[in-house]
């Protein structure tokens, strides 16, 4: 197992330096930094003598190995738009990154497994039909558009909600959490149902086909004629399996709902991870935006490990194949 | 959307929560798109720094509501006998935020902070040979010619205290790493920076010791960036912020009618105009004229400024907001050129004879090059500027793209025409004359932003001589024939000048700028 878990976290070595290689052949054509950080009295000159001491007119090549190499060294950089740490700018953001992506996949699993359950065993009843047609309104419309109707139905109209930012955090060490206060949940909670939409209703659809198909299958027949009462039958013997696959594409969809939170965040001014990536292209900020995706793509890497270890312990298989 | 119910008790007691916390009326709450990037005010040369900072920090003199000059931390100041440059007569019994006194030496410091390499607002030095301490408050700027100007192109250098500079390690500005001054300041102004998190939320209350008359009543100003336009209009709907700078446009309509809420609106300095490849050969971009640039004939440039109907533009494009400018500064402003008022109206009909005398009777097509996220409707002023030209036979391909990929393209001269908007940083006429109008001279550092290279021998003779008139009468005469040869050479085609939209709720009495500064010293909230 702790060989596994190393092999694994070796590998995601490489994954970052192929990211970063491949960022840093796309940031030359994403703008030009220098007039970004000048005024408009700056010279020609010293826009070029900025230029030069910050190393952008050298080939992709040896900007993507001084970044690296300074990386190995422990040193991020500094960005180009604060002058502040980059590592300090992007840790201040990951808590409300992660407690954003982690309410959001609750708030589907939550809701999602039951109804997928649900719909799976009640399959033409009015509420599954109703379920089946929200959920397939929810993920068509996009995201975006999702978070501005939340924010000026429960933030304008109604008046319950905040519109924007995250409030009423406690700071625990370093880690500022949302989690401990009502005020802190009632600024985390539309975005987090704003960005947890579409993973609902795929959590949603992908339990229920996934049980439809158990619930076909020859074990559960036998099960059934062993005479397992109802309520086990579909809990223990058909969820059990069902969630495999699930797992996979949630865990998955996870590392996605971390990655591209960056909508959800703009539209509800989240200060998070996303946003900070967002002002940084908008201001080429190549520093922040090159640490950004190293984060990111070591995230995928993270939750890829987590979902093969949830796996050794959900299916009994794999553990004995492990043994041997 | 149907998971609200689940969380239903969850939304209403933070409801409470929050509807608490917005009853202290005296917090002042604004927004604005962008972030003040540092607090140091010596370190960008940018509107959201200077404008948020001109709240902590203080400079010799000030623009006061209508834009002019009034003394700030300098009571008076009057050109230097038998050499070269200003004298400034200091307030005395000023202090900074942490109790330290401010003198000359503060000044000399200041300057020498803000003339070095290190520092992005050393242009507005540029002039100055040395300055000289005479005595505690009495400080001499000497210049190398005469510049009647100078104390109007430093109202926003800004003075730090030497020994909290020194003391923590920030004599400097920073430039690649953060040093003391980016996250705090200590300044002389009314208020006082309290906390700062980056791109979150920057929390100013007031100084105590502020030598001036306090005219606000304001005891907390948060200032939050908000960068979605759609949030920010929800921020001032919902109540939570008191005031946003700015609105777009399409949104004006929709707080005007809501009860509680005002749009406040006046037109900014900056113009907007097109620019023209007068120094290319040949086109770039067009597809029937290739081995010539029709642009470098008048009579072309002319046809182009008589294709635009600025009515329409002003009437679809911007609900009757803009006023339609002549010239590269507005009225009002100080060189304003009363004599060339008027500008080439819309007339198809003579733009096409114009085209027919210049050798294109049909026509030809070039590329049009406009920001898109820049300046108010400028993609859609540049989608309605392509239609109105291929009215008169001119196929105008048009091309946008963010301002972070668009000023290197133009230094690169990638265009057949651009679209610019500029607004004179000393608020006088010279500034546009110097950036867009003189001859690019790298050495000279002049004519930086005139990417076409318009150059005209005259132009550049009179400049220094404007910058250097001391008497006005003479120096608005050299003006106006400056904006003349610019008409008659058709250098740019000026468009009007922007509009300012801010919207805040009706509770709360503010001035608006024309500069786009915000100044919380003269927020009133009922």
């Amino acid at each position: 197992m702790a060989y596994f878990i190393l092999k694994r976290l070796f590998q995601s070595i490489f994954v970052m330096l192929a990211v970063a290689f491949l960022a840093f052949s796309l940031f030359r054509f994403v703008g030009d930094p220098v007039s970004q950080m000048t005024g408009v009295e700056t010279s020609v000159q010293d826009q070029e003598q900025l230029r030069e001491e910050l190393g952008l007119n050298d080939p992709f090549v040896v900007q993507f190995y001084r970044f690296t190499t300074d990386i190995l060294k422990g040193d991020f950089g500094y960005s180009y738009r604060t002058r502040q740490p980059v590592n300090e700018m992007i840790a201040s953001r990951i808590p409300a990154t992660i407690e954003l992506g982690i309410t959001a996949l609750m708030i589907s699993l939550i809701v999602g497994i039951p109804a997928g359950v649900y719909t799976a065993l009640r399959t033409r009843g009015f509420a599954t039909q109703t379920i089946l047609l929200t959920t397939l309104v929810g993920v068509s419309i996009p995201t975006f558009v999702i978070g501005i109707v939340l924010i000026f139905l429960f933030g304008v109209t109604l008046g319950w909600m905040p519109t924007f930012g995250r409030g009423g955090t406690v700071d625990l060490g370093g880690w500022t959490t949302s989690f401990l206060t009502l005020e802190g949940w009632s600024y985390l909670i539309l975005p987090a149902i704003t960005l947890g939409v579409y993973q609902l209703t795929l959590t949603m659809r992908l339990v229920r086909a996934e049980m439809m198909e158990v619930m076909r299958s020859d074990y559960i027949r036998f099960a059934t004629a062993r005479g397992i009462p109802q309520r086990k039958l579909h809990y223990r013997h058909a969820l059990g399996n069902t969630m495999i696959p699930v797992i996979t594409i949630i865990g998955l969809q996870f590392g996605g709902v971390i990655a591209f939170s960056i909508v959800t965040e703009s539209v509800f001014q989240w200060p998070g991870m996303g946003l900070l990536f967002l002002e940084s292209v908008r201001f080429v900020d190549i520093p922040v935006m090159g640490v950004y995706l190293v984060v990111i793509a070591f995230f995928f890497v993270l939750v890829n490990l987590v979902v093969d270890i949830l796996y050794l312990m959900i299916d009994p298989r794999l553990r004995v194949k492990e043994a041997i | 959307m149907k998971t609200s119910r689940i969380t239903k008790a969850t939304l209403l007691v933070g409801t409470i929560l929050v509807g608490a916390s917005a009853a202290n009326a005296e917090t002042f709450r604004w927004a604005s798109t962008t972030d003040p990037q540092t607090m140091d005010p010596h370190a960008v040369n940018s509107a959201p720094v200077l404008s948020f900072l001109n709240n902590v920090y203080e400079g010799l003199v000030r623009r006061d509501r209508g834009m002019s000059i009034e003394g700030s931390l300098a009571e008076s100041w009057e050109p230097l006998e038998g050499e070269n440059g200003w004298r400034f007569n200091l307030r005395e019994g000023v202090t900074f935020a942490d109790g330290a006194a401010f003198t000359a030496e503060d000044v000399l410091f200041s300057y020498q902070r803000a003339s070095n390499e290190a520092a992005d607002v050393r242009s507005w030095f540029s002039p100055v040979t040395d300055v000289r301490v005479v005595d505690d408050y009495t400080v001499d700027f000497i210049t190398s010619a005469p510049n009647p100007l100078f104390p109007d192109s430093i109202a926003n250098f800004m003075i730090l205290d030497k020994d909290w500079a020194e003391t923590n390690d920030a004599a400097l500005p920073a430039t690649d790493a953060e040093n003391f001054a980016t996250m705090n300041a200590n300044g002389t102004g009314p208020f006082m920076l309290s906390s700062r998190d980056p791109g979150v939320q920057t929390v100013l209350v007031p100084n105590p010791n502020w030598w001036g008359e306090v005219e606000h009543n304001v005891t907390e100003g948060i200032f939050t960036p908000i960068g979605n336009s759609a949030t920010g209009l929800a921020a001032l709907l919902s109540g939570e912020i008191d005031f946003i700078q700015p609105i777009p446009l399409q949104d004006a309509a929709q707080v005007e009618e809501r009860d509680g809420y005002s749009v406040l609106e006046g037109e900014e300095t900056r113009v907007i105009m097109f620019g023209f490849p007068h120094e290319h050969d040949t086109l770039l971009y067009s597809t029937d004229v290739t081995d010539a640039n029709p642009f470098q004939d008048v009579r072309v440039r002319q046809a182009a400024a008589h294709a635009i109907d600025i009515d329409a533009i002003d009437r679809v494009l911007f609900r009757g907001k803009i006023e339609p400018a002549s010239q590269l500064v507005p009225a009002g402003i100080s060189g304003y050129s009363e004599e060339n008022s008027d500008r080439l109206g819309y007339d198809p009909d003579r733009a096409k004879e114009l085209l027919a005398e210049a050798g294109y009777p049909d026509g030809f097509s070039f590329g049009l090059k406009c920001p898109n996220d820049r300046y108010i409707n400028d993609e859609a002023l540049c989608r309605a500027a392509a239609s109105m030209f291929a009215a008169v036979g001119m196929d105008a391909e048009l091309s946008t793209g963010p301002v972070r990929d668009y000023w290197p393209q133009l230094r690169e001269d990638d265009f057949d025409m651009y679209l610019l908007g500029w607004s004179p940083g000393t608020f006088d006429m010279e500034h546009p004359i110097r950036f867009l109008k003189h001859t690019q001279d790298d050495e000279k550092r002049l004519g930086s932003w005139n990417f076409g290279n318009f150059s005209n021998a005259r132009v550049d003779e009179l400049l220094p001589l404007i910058q250097q008139e001391v008497d006005l009468e003479a120096r608005q005469a050299m003006i106006d024939e400056v904006v003349a040869i610019s008409q008659e050479e058709m250098a740019y085609i000026p468009l009007y000048t922007q509009p300012l939209i801010w919207a805040a709720k009706d509770n709360v009495d503010m001035v608006q700028r024309a500069d786009n500064f915000f100044l919380l010293r003269w927020v009133t909230v009922e």
